[in-house]
């Protein structure tokens, strides 16, 4: 089956610093990438070895069980790659081929990747439940990246990589606009609290550097109004930077260098304006590029990191909040449950800010998936999108009558309002954990916190 | 049967112990550019290596996945550790290791022949299960290839061979142990001649020969794959000192 993924043309691939292989140059750059690539990662050359086949993780992806498609099975998904090392890089398989599963590049091999890789939410649900730690997101992660290395890139991540070039943002807001939605922001908030409650830009000398998820700005606004709430009422001293205006970090999901870039966008950002603690806004894969890969692609740094619900959570106390009469359940975005450590702090927020919270089964480092994970976002996409958020629907729809979905993360926020809709539950409410906060806290009690 | 009996064992252990070594070293001698920690776990070095230690022994992810292929997986690595262990210690005291524990010489020999024959049909019924269930279940099955038949079938043949030999009269155990013994120390004995004592032992050679190059190389994989899912994550601010993030089994290979 081919992928209705849209790739990014040639000259557009060029444009954001990749180079595109022509027809007869593809296999012997992929192979010799690969062989680079095995060597460099321990991850990689440890699980293209040691899976076993038990089959243990197959029914344990959402994306196998939403498709039904066998390929999405995260071994078979895996062996797209394995096959090929098998057949060039393994003394059994040169010497033996078929037997031991190794098979050589052949006309369909490059869509095959292209297919079965985007079809992986990178969520990390296999590698949980394999006894060997195989996770075949590390797998189709690197494949990813091998695709990029020939040129070949979804049109929607060539766009989001350049967009970041152009202003450090996926959605390509200039500074002006930043400006103009900063200033509305601020006029609701007035409006609403009768406060002066600020989103400062660029300010130099700020202790703390938040980075939102560009969509805050425009789909996600109650976000950004929910932290800039909190830091009114503990009186921080924060700001943003109209240079790294994103969390969200999209390299770490088709290429490497395109990843290390935008980490280090950050890590300028912090460094310029002298803040002391980087704070992350609601991203799963964000949070993850941010907290593991910083030390490898910025580091060493001085300042501290941390993600907004984890600093949230440790400043509970200091902030007034009174408990919204609403039934909510708690999303786990993959990212926050499987590389992240973000399991408890949206819990105890969300205990602080409603009345009654509802877990969804399976949860915490057992989470389904939303479906849209890995930046899987495209239009084109949307009838596999929604056949990827089929398990997480069908969670939600176990969970009851709820008045909001809290989902703390924008590529969840922007996936699950389709997923509800398409399975029957069009008026759900869906958005971020700071929301919840923004809307429950008292600010004329809180102000004046520190 | 001089090749069979003197120089294929020797070359057989040889390929499966410098094949391991250097599989695990060429694994362990990749650098770790970026963590894929999953979840940190609280502690040091020692409680990393005790989680998975933990998932190791008692493969929990399998139980909380499927039961039966855990009952089933399980028992087949815990027999086959049994065997191997019996095996030593059956032929390093010639059966006589229960004397220790105060039985008498038959009992001794008695007890160990039926550990021996629980243990090794425990083995083999956890084997036949692993593969019925490859070849029953659609899913398992569309994922297994030759490869994945081809290891059960070589580990059914010395589990079955093995059992049959306790029961064949023409298998002498003693003159069995002699000659294993004498493989041991260098020491030339006469190769038994029971057919299915040697069809036990081409079998245990040929596995040993397709070990290092197969799927079996999970033996040291796992703990390879498993430690990095548990790798501390890195510290910010970054320490005067350098990275304190380090995986289980090196140090200091990030850049
Ligand atoms: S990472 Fe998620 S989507 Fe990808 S194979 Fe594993 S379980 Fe399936
Ligand atoms: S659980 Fe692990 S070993 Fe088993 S099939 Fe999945 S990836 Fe392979």
């Amino acid at each position: 089956m081919k992928s209705p993924m849209r790739l990014a043309k040639a000259e557009d691939v060029r444009a954001i610093g990749l180079a595109p292989a022509a027809e007869e140059e593809r296999k012997p750059r992929l192979l010799a990438k690969l062989k680079e690539l095995r060597g460099s990662m321990r991850s990689l050359a440890v699980m293209l070895d040691t899976c076993v086949k038990c089959g243990n993780c197959v029914r344990q992806c959402h994306s196998y069980l939403g498709t039904g498609d066998p390929l999405n099975a995260p071994p078979a998904r895996a062996d797209l790659m394995r096959k090929l090392y098998r057949r060039h890089f393994t003394l059994a398989g040169r010497l033996l081929g078929r037997i031991t599963g190794a098979e050589d590049f052949d006309a369909q091999t490059l869509d095959a990747w292209l297919t079965y890789f985007y079809q992986c939410n990178e969520c990390r649900r296999c590698a949980v439940f394999c006894p060997l730690g195989v996770d075949t997101a590390e797998v189709t992660i690197a494949g990813r990246h091998l695709l990029s290395e020939l040129g070949m890139v979804p049109r929607f991540m060539q766009q989001v990589a350049l967009n970041l070039q152009k202003t450090g943002n996926n959605m390509g807001i200039p500074k002006p606009a930043l400006l103009d939605s900063v200033e509305f922001l601020q006029c609701e908030m007035l409006e609403e609290t009768g406060l002066a409650v600020k989103i400062p830009v660029d300010q130099a000398g700020s202790e703390i550097l938040y980075i939102p998820s560009s969509a805050d700005f425009f789909t996600n606004v109650d976000t950004i109004i929910g932290v800039a709430k909190m830091f009114h009422a503990l009186g921080a001293s924060w700001t943003i930077s109209s240079a790294v205006l994103e969390a969200a970090n999209f390299g770490l999901l088709f290429n490497d260098s395109a990843m290390r870039a935008h980490n280090r966008r950050m890590r300028q950002a912090a460094e310029e304006l002298g803040a002391e603690l980087v704070l992350q806004g609601e991203c799963g894969h964000g949070w993850r590029a941010a907290r593991l890969c910083t030390e490898a692609a910025s580091g060493p740094v001085r300042f501290r990191l941390m993600h907004v619900l984890d600093y949230t959570a440790r400043n509970l106390g200091r902030l007034a909040l009174r408990r919204l009469s609403m039934r909510v359940a708690l999303h786990d975005p993959c990212n926050y449950a499987r590389a992240g450590d973000l399991i408890d702090e949206p819990r105890r927020i969300l205990r602080a800010c409603v009345e009654e919270l509802v877990e969804l089964a399976p949860n915490r480092e057992e989470t389904f998936c939303c479906g849209g994970g890995s930046g899987i976002l495209m239009d084109e996409m949307m009838e596999i999108r929604l056949k990827l958020g089929k398990k997480k629907a069908e969670q939600i729809q176990a969970a009851g009558r709820i008045d909001y979905l809290a989902a703390g993360c924008s590529i969840c926020k922007a996936q699950l309002p389709h997923v509800a809709a398409h399975y029957g539950m069009p008026d759900l409410a869906i958005g971020g954990v700071m929301d919840l906060v923004g809307k429950a806290m008292d600010m004329n009690r809180s102000t004046g916190g520190v | 049967m001089f090749f069979f009996g003197y120089i294929l064992p020797y070359a057989a252990a040889a390929v499966f112990v410098v094949g391991m070594v250097r599989r695990t070293w060429d694994w362990l001698s990749r650098p770790v550019p970026l963590p894929l920690t999953v979840s940190s776990v609280a502690g040091g070095r020692r409680a990393r290596a005790a989680a998975v230690a933990k998932e190791l022994v008692l493969f929990p992810s399998l139980y909380r996945g499927d039961r039966r292929l855990w009952l089933s997986a399980w028992l087949m690595h815990a027999s086959l550790l049994v065997v191997l262990v019996g095996h030593t210690v059956g032929i390093a005291f010639a059966a006589q290791q229960f004397r220790y524990f105060g039985a008498s010489k038959e009992a001794s020999v008695w007890l160990s022949g039926a550990m021996g024959l629980l243990v090794g049909l425990v083995f083999t019924v956890a084997l036949l299960t692993v593969l019925y269930r490859r070849a029953a279940n659609v899913e398992v099955k569309r994922i297994s290839g030759p490869d994945d038949y081809l290891a059960l079938v070589l580990l059914l043949c010395v589990a079955a061979s093995g059992l049959a030999m306790r029961y064949s009269a023409e298998v002498d155990l003693a003159e069995v142990r002699t000659y294993l013994a004498g493989l041991l120390v260098f020491r030339a004995s006469p190769l038994p001649r029971a057919w299915l004592f040697l069809v036990h032992f081409a079998a245990v050679n040929a596995l040993l020969l397709y070990f290092p190059f197969s799927k079996l190389v999970h033996l040291t994989g796992a703990f390879v794959g498993r430690s990095l899912l548990v790798q501390p994550p890195p510290v910010y601010p970054t320490p005067a000192d350098g990275p304190t993030a380090a995986p289980l089994f090196s140090q200091g290979d990030r850049p």
